[in-house]
């Protein structure tokens, strides 16, 4: 007989009160995994956007609900542009728009055709659009092979047409799976004339960041800059939101599993106080009884994580077709999120099992074996 | 003192004392005794006189108040790991066989192996070999409820010889039994210690079980007695 078998056969012989315990840790697991698909999906949509240029850093309006609702002065772009250390900031107007079913989520940068190639922009295929055009567009070249496009054809986006004169290529992945116009051009079409979403700002060599975000924020209060990933909560409240729930069912999570198993180990240690006795007394150490019972915890909460993720994967596939989600949230199955939902059903048996572990392993022999 | 072989005794008691509650109740009041290598030696005496007590603390389980105990030669209160001792030195058998009521008969043999240093494979073969020499080969996946009183009793011998212990310490093995049970779990006994030259310490109340034996011990209140002394047990 091994360990493993032994401790799963304790578990077994303890079948319903096992399962009910493995059903409360499935359920919080459960609730970590869908939680955690939805919170990196919708990262995920919001940092494309970051992504879609060559920058070191980029300059937004500060708490928004979304970023996509960020709206930027073209004067604070040309003020931004004129500061010591700077050697370019780009305004870009982004929209986001559905596309079809496949792309929920296309991007459509509003950029001046003078400022391509200090965005990273380089034309692979055909030429720049015009600077006033509405009706000219350059589609990335993952874009472009993503919708079976070339120059010279048409593509439909919210019921207007426009014409595919360029390819190009930004080098980021998202940025090349969008689509670029005129400035002007975006402008026009969502009525905000003279604003921009985000600025991109790219530092002469060796320019302090530090200084110049400082100074961009000094000057302009209302504005945000942004650097890294962790960053972006500053400019996308909903995300930041998100996130914090997220963190917070994780917790929540952990120690509602921890306290399921906390209350069935313990009972389940007072219940072969005896047995344990007897196993002392005929030589297992102390160590060994705290590993049988850890282990048993982490048989419970093991099969109830397994069964968890399932749950998850179910509940998200539920929500994605959920006729209000649609469009909106496309899941994406990092795998960070197994590995948190894998740490958490290991936390809950350690958390849980650790008193009643220790209750066993530190009783006397001879009290347990005399208690009835 | 040693035996032919030139081996120490099996277990040597000099002067023990143990008392409980500081020193209200005591149980033993100096017990000076020696155990042969491969003898079997029953202890008789009446209820509370201390006869568990005394088991108890040659298993390692409790510790004397004073006076030393050696089993083999080695003084058990200097031992480096008390797990060691108990699991290889000694086998407990106790009244109420304690087995584990959720494992298989052969389960319960083996529960007593891991980490033993014998491969898996082994245990298990060691294990169904003492369900033999035990008579129990045809229960081998019965769970002790589906047991009779002595075969658990016999069962708990063959979990206590898991690990090849040289002593045998059981208390009271026949207490609830009926007397052919009993009968049998005593031809065991001899079997094991004529078979394996096990030394064997029975507890008992009864001294038809204890005429099993090759020397009977007398105790009467926490002391080693004359027969003449001792009370004619229940
Ligand atoms: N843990 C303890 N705390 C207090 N007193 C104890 C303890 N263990 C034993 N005693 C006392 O020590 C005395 C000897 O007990 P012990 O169990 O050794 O007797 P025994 O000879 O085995 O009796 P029985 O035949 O009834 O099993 C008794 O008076 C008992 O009440
Ligand atoms: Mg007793």
């Amino acid at each position: 007989m091994y360990f493993v078998s032994l401790t799963a056969r304790n578990v077994y012989t303890r079948k319903v009160r096992s399962s009910l315990t493995g059903i409360a840790i499935a359920i919080s697991i459960a609730v970590v995994v869908t939680m955690g698909v939805l919170t990196h999906s919708l990262r995920r949509t919001a940092i494309s956007i970051l992504r879609t240029g060559d920058a070191d850093f980029s300059v937004a309006q500060k708490g928004v609900s979304d970023v996509i609702y960020s709206s930027v002065d073209e004067k604070d772009v040309d003020l931004i542009g004129s500061y010591e250390g700077v050697e370019n900031a780009i305004g870009v107007l982004v929209d986001m728009t559905k596309l079809d079913e496949d792309h929920p989520f296309f991007l459509k940068l509003g950029i001046p055709p003078g400022d391509l190639e200090a965005f990273g922009v380089q034309i692979v295929a055909g030429r720049k659009y015009e600077p006033d055009s509405q009706t000219e567009i350059m589609l990335g070249y993952r874009a472009a092979r993503d919708l079976g496009k070339t120059i010279g054809d048409q593509v439909v986006i919210d019921d207007d047409t426009f014409d595919v004169v360029g390819i190009y290529s930004t080098g980021q992945v998202f940025g090349d799976a969008a689509s670029m116009m005129s400035l002007v051009g975006v402008q026009t079409e969502e009525r905000k004339p003279g604003v921009v979403t985000l600025v991109f700002v790219r530092a002469v060599e060796g320019a302090n960041l530090d200084e110049i975000r400082a100074r961009i924020e000094y000057d302009r209060p209302e504005l945000a800059t942004v650097r890294t990933e962790s960053e972006f909560g500053r400019i996308d409240r909903n995300l930041e939101l998100i996130s914090a729930a997220n963190i917070g069912v994780s917790a929540l999570a952990l120690i509602i599993g921890a306290v399921s198993i906390l209350n069935t180990m313990v009972l389940s240690v007072f219940e072969r106080t005896r047995e344990f006795g007897v196993l002392r007394a005929i030589g297992w150490s102390r160590m060994r009884v705290l590993l049988c019972v850890m282990m048993e915890a982490l048989v419970v909460s093991l099969t109830g994580a397994m069964v968890g993720v399932g749950a998850g994967f179910v509940a998200v596939e539920i929500l994605a077709r959920s006729p209000d989600l649609v469009g909106v949230f496309q899941p994406d199955y990092p795998g960070g999120v197994f590995g948190r939902a894998l740490a958490i059903a290991f936390g809950m048996a350690f958390v849980g099992a650790l008193y009643p572990a220790a209750r066993a392993a530190l009783l006397r022999p001879l009290d347990a074996i005399r208690h009835e | 003192m040693s035996d032919g072989a030139g081996r120490p005794p099996a277990i040597q008691i000099f002067d023990v004392k143990k008392s409980f509650d500081h020193g209200l109740v005591n149980a033993l009041n100096g017990v000076t005794l020696t155990i042969g290598q491969g003898e079997w030696v029953a202890l008789v005496g009446p209820s509370g006189c201390g006869k568990s007590t005394l088991l108890h603390l040659l298993a390692a389980l409790d510790s004397p108040t004073s006076g030393r105990i050696l089993v083999n030669g080695n003084d058990i209160s200097g031992l480096p790991s008390l797990n060691r001792y108990r699991r290889f030195e000694v086998g407990l058998v106790f009244q109420l066989h304690n087995l584990l009521p959720n494992l298989t008969a052969i389960q319960n043999v083996e529960v007593a192996m891991f980490a033993n240093g014998l491969k898996h494979s082994e245990q298990g073969e060691r294990a169904r070999n003492l369900l033999a020499a035990v008579s129990l080969s045809h229960r081998e996946k019965v769970r002790p409820p589906g047991l009779s009183g002595g075969e658990r009793q016999r069962l708990a011998i063959a979990r206590a010889l898991a690990n090849n212990p040289s002593i045998i310490l059981a208390d009271e093995p026949t207490g609830a039994l009926d007397s052919a049970s009993a009968e049998t779990v005593l031809d065991l006994f001899r079997r094991i210690r004529n078979e394996r030259g096990v030394t064997i310490l029975l507890v008992t109340h009864d001294r038809e079980v204890a005429a099993a034996a090759d020397r009977i011990i007398y105790m009467r209140d926490g002391r080693i007695v004359e027969p003449s002394l001792a009370a004619p047990a229940g």
